[in-house]
C-alpha cells in the first residue's frame, strides 16, 4: 500500500471515529485493526495472490463510510428481486438496515439483530490474509447478527441483500454479517449485493460463519454490483465436527470484485463444498481466494469453479488447500475451469496443495482455454448459427455450478441473469 | 441432388481425397466403403463443413449450390445431415433443447414459425419410440454418459426430426451390437422417401443387408476405385478389399 492511502485512511477514520457505532465495534477494536492494517497495509498487485485483483481504483475512494439516516431514493426505488418463498428478507443500504426494504419475519430458531442491537460479536479478523477484513472492522457502521439454533424440525432461511448506493467518492459501504449455527443446526442463507442506480461504489464485505458440530449450512452468495462498483469481500468460516458447509458464489457485476474466503475444517469429518461461477467482460476483474485449510483428520474438500473472461476482462481462481500434519485421511477434490471468451481476456485458474501429512487423497484439475471446437461444430451441424451455439456452450460450461443451486426460485433468478450476462437476445430462457 | 467433382482435399498438407467424383440422385441410397484410411470419413466431414479440411481443388454442388461455399450451419439448415461417427458430449445441453433449436433453425431458414411445443414433444417422442428410447433421454444432456449404441440411435433420432434432404452416416453401424443395428437401420428406412438422399459410410458389408443400397462405391486411397450394386459389397466381403486395393494401385 502506497504510504499516501495508508496515511488517507488513517486520516479518514481519525475525522470519522466519533460517528462510528461503538456498539457494532468498540473503539479500542477499531484503532487495533487500524493499526494492524497500517503495519500490514492493503495488498497490493505485487503481492502473490493479489495480482489478479484490480486495486488501482482504491486510490480514489473514499474510505470513511457514507453517513446517511435513511436510504438515498435511489436505493428506496429499485426493484429488489422477488422474494424467495420461505426466505425472510433483511435489506442493508450501504452498511446501514433499512426496515422499509426488509420484509423480515420472526422463525422459530433463527435470530436476527441489527449488530447495533447485538450483545455477541465475533472476534476480530485471524485469517492469514484479513487486510480487508481489519478496515471494514475499522470502520463498519452496521450488520447482521445470526443466531440460529437447533430443533427446528426443518431448515431455517434468511436472505440479506445489500444495497450500495453512493459513489466511492463520497463514502464506501462496509456490509458486515456474524453468523452463528449451533450444534445441529440446519441454515440456509442467501446474501446478495445489488447497486442501486448503477452507482461506482466501494464495498468492502466481511462474513463470519461459526458452523457447530454436525450442522449443516447452505449459503449462496450473488454478487451483481453495477459495472462500475469496487467489490472487496473476506469471508471466514470455521466448521466444527462433522459440520457441513456449503458455499455457492456467483459473480456477475462490479469493475473489480475480490473473494477472500478462509475455510478451517476444525474438527473430524466437517466437509465443506465451495462451488463458484463468474462471467466478466468488458474491462472487469473477478478475483478469487479460496482458502481450506484441513486441521483435523477425515474432513473433506470440494472445490469447482467456472469462470468466463469476454472483452478485457480478467478472472481468476485461486483454490489453496492445506493439509496440516494431523489432518489423515483428508479428502479434496478441486475443478477449476476458466473459459476464454475474447482475444484480449486473460484467465487464471490456480490449484495450490500444501500437504504435511501421508495418506490423503487429494485431485485436482485445472484448465483454461476456449471453446470445444468438436462441441461447437456438433452444434453447427444441426443448423444452430455460431452465435448461440457459443452462447449455449457457455451456458453449459457454467451449469456445472449453476445446477448444484438448491433453490429452485433462486437458481431461475441467476440462471435468467446469466443469459442476459451472456446475452439478451437469446432464448436461452427456454433451457430453464 | 449432391456432385462431386474431382474434388482434392489435404488435412495438414497431406492429401487424403484425390480427385473424388461422384453423382448422387434424389431417392437413392449409396454405400461408401472403403478400407481404413481411405478417406471416408474425411468426405463425410467436407461434405457438413468441419473445420480443419482443406479444399484444394474440385467442387460440389448441393441442389444447384456451392457446397463448398456454405457455412456448416447453413448446410443443415439447406438439408445436409451429418450422423457422426463418434457423437460428442455437450454437459448442460439437454437433448430436447438441441433439437428444438435445430429444427427452428431449418424453420426460420425457410420463413415457417417457431414449431409449436406441443406439437413439437409430440414428434420427439413418437420418433423416440421408434429408436427405442426412454422419455428420460429428454432432460439429458446432448449424449452425456450415454453408451456408443445410445448415442448413434441419438443420432438416428436427430435425423429423424429433422428429416434432411441428404443424410450422411458416418460409420453408424461400427460398435452397435445386433440388435442396436436393427434399431438404427429401421430408423434410417422409416425416413427413404423419393425426395431423400443417403450417404452411408461404412466399414462393413453388415450395414448393407438391413439398409439396401442402391449404389456401392469403393474408396481407395482418396478415389472411388470401383463402383456397383449391392452385390460389390457382397463381394468385398468375401475377397477383402485387397482386392480392390490391388486393382485400384
Amino acid at each position: 500500500m502506497s504510504s499516501a492511502l495508508a496515511t488517507r485512511i488513517s486520516q479518514e477514520h481519525a475525522s470519522a471515529a466519533s460517528a462510528l457505532p461503538a456498539s457494532v465495534i468498540s473503539l479500542e477494536r477499531r484503532r487495533n485493526a487500524l493499526q494492524a492494517l497500517e503495519t500490514q497495509g492493503l495488498p497490493s498487485s505485487r503481492d502473490e495472490n493479489w495480482k489478479y485483483a484490480n486495486l488501482r481504483p482504491l486510490e480514489k475512494v473514499r474510505f470513511a463510510p457514507a453517513a446517511h439516516a435513511v436510504p438515498a431514493e435511489a436505493a428506496r426505488s429499485m426493484a429488489l428481486p422477488p422474494p424467495i418463498a420461505g426466505y425472510s428478507r433483511y435489506t442493508f443500504v450501504d452498511g446501514v438496515f433499512a426496515p422499509e426494504l426488509s420484509a423480515s419475519a420472526d422463525r422459530p430458531g433463527i435470530a436476527v439483530r441489527s449488530l447495533r442491537q447485538s450483545a455477541v460479536s465475533a472476534a476480530p479478523p485471524s485469517a492469514p490474509d484479513a487486510r480487508f477484513a481489519l478496515l471494514n472492522e475499522a470502520f463498519a457502521t452496521d450488520g447482521a447478527s445470526v443466531q440460529v439454533s437447533a430443533g427446528a424440525d426443518r431448515e431455517s432461511c434468511l436472505e440479506i441483500i445489500f444495497v450500495a448506493s453512493v459513489d466511492a467518492q463520497a463514502g464506501a459501504s462496509y456490509p458486515r454479517v456474524e453468523l452463528q449455527v449451533a450444534d445441529g443446526a440446519r441454515f440456509g442463507l442467501i446474501e446478495r449485493h445489488l447497486s442501486a442506480a448503477g452507482s461506482a461504489s466501494f464495498v468492502n464485505g466481511v462474513v463470519d460463519i461459526s458452523v457447530g458440530r454436525g450442522a449443516s449450512v447452505r449459503h449462496y452468495r450473488v454478487q451483481q454490483l453495477g459495472s462500475r462498483a469496487l467489490w472487496f469481500d473476506t469471508l471466514s468460516a470455521t466448521l466444527a465436527r462433522d459440520a457441513k458447509y456449503r458455499l455457492y458464489m456467483i459473480s456477475l457485476g462490479a469493475l473489480s470484485a475480490r473473494s477472500t474466503v478462509n475455510i478451517q475444517l476444525a474438527g473430524e469429518r466437517a466437509d465443506v463444498g465451495c462451488y463458484a461461477a463468474s462471467v466478466a467482460d468488458m474491462h472487469q476483474s473477478h478475483d478469487h481466494f479460496v482458502l481450506v485449510d484441513h486441521l483435523v483428520p477425515r474432513a473433506v474438500t470440494e472445490q469447482t469453479f467456472r469462470g468466463i473472461a469476454a472483452g478485457r476482462a480478467r478472472v481468476g481462481f485461486n483454490g489453496k488447500i492445506v493439509v496440516r500434519k494431523d489432518a489423515h485421511g483428508t479428502d479434496s477434490r478441486q475443478s477449476l475451469k476458466g473459459l476464454l471468451a475474447g482475444p484480449e481476456a486473460e484467465i487464471d485458474v490456480r490449484p495450490q496443495l500444501e500437504i504435511y501429512t501421508d495418506d490423503v487423497k487429494c485431485s485436482h484439475g485445472a484448465t483454461a482455454g476456449k471453446l470445444d471446437d468438436n462441441m461447437l461444430f456438433y452444434l453447427l451441424s444441426r443448423g444452430l448459427d455460431r452465435d448461440t451455439a457459443q452462447r449455449l456452450l457457455k451456458w453449459a460450461f457454467l451449469e456445472d455450478v449453476v445446477a448444484r443451486i438448491e433453490v429452485p426460485e433462486l437458481r431461475r433468478q441467476i440462471e435468467q441473469s446469466l443469459a442476459g450476462q451472456l446475452n439478451e437476445t437469446v432464448h436461452l430462457q427456454e433451457l430453464i | 441432388m449432391l456432385k462431386i467433382d474431382k474434388l482434392h482435399v489435404a488435412v495438414d498438407g497431406k492429401e487424403i481425397l484425390k480427385g473424388l467424383t461422384l453423382e448422387v440422385q434424389a431417392g437413392q441410397v449409396h454405400a461408401i466403403m472403403g478400407p481404413n484410411g481411405s478417406g471416408k470419413s474425411t468426405l463425410a466431414h467436407v461434405l457438413a463443413g468441419r473445420p480443419g479440411y482443406e479444399i484444394t481443388s474440385g467442387s460440389v454442388t448441393f441442389e444447384g449450390r456451392d457446397l463448398l461455399a456454405m457455412a456448416p450451419e447453413e448446410r443443415a439448415r439447406a438439408g445436409v445431415f451429418l450422423g457422426f461417427q463418434y457423437p460428442v458430449e455437450i454437459p448442460g445441453v439437454n437433448n430436447v433443447y438441441l433439437l428444438k433449436a435445430a429444427i427452428n433453425a431449418a424453420r426460420k431458414e425457410r420463413g415457417q414459425p417457431e414449431v409449436d411445443a406441443f406439437e413439437f414433444l409430440g414428434l420427439v417422442r413418437e420418433k423416440m419410440q421408434l429408436m427405442h428410447m426412454e422419455d428420460s433421454f429428454l432432460s439429458r444432456g446432448v449424449n452425456e454418459g450415454f453408451s456408443g449404441g445410445e448415442k448413434k440411435r441419438n443420432e438416428i433420432l436427430q435425423m429423424l426430426v429433422l428429416e434432411p434432404r441428404l443424410a450422411v452416416l458416418d460409420e453408424t453401424d461400427s460398435g452397435l451390437d445386433i440388435d442396436a443395428l436393427k434399431v438404427v437401420a429401421n430408423g434410417v428406412n422409416t425416413l427413404r422417401s423419393p425426395q431423400r438422399t443417403f450417404l452411408l459410410v461404412t466399414h462393413y458389408q453388415r450395414l448393407l443387408e438391413y439398409i439396401v443400397p442402391d449404389f456401392v462405391h469403393v474408396l481407395v486411397r482418396g478415389r472411388i476405385a470401383r463402383s456397383g450394386d449391392r452385390s460389390l459389397a457382397l463381394e468385398l466381403e468375401k475377397r477383402g478389399y485387397d482386392w480392390v486395393s490391388g486393382e485400384a494401385a
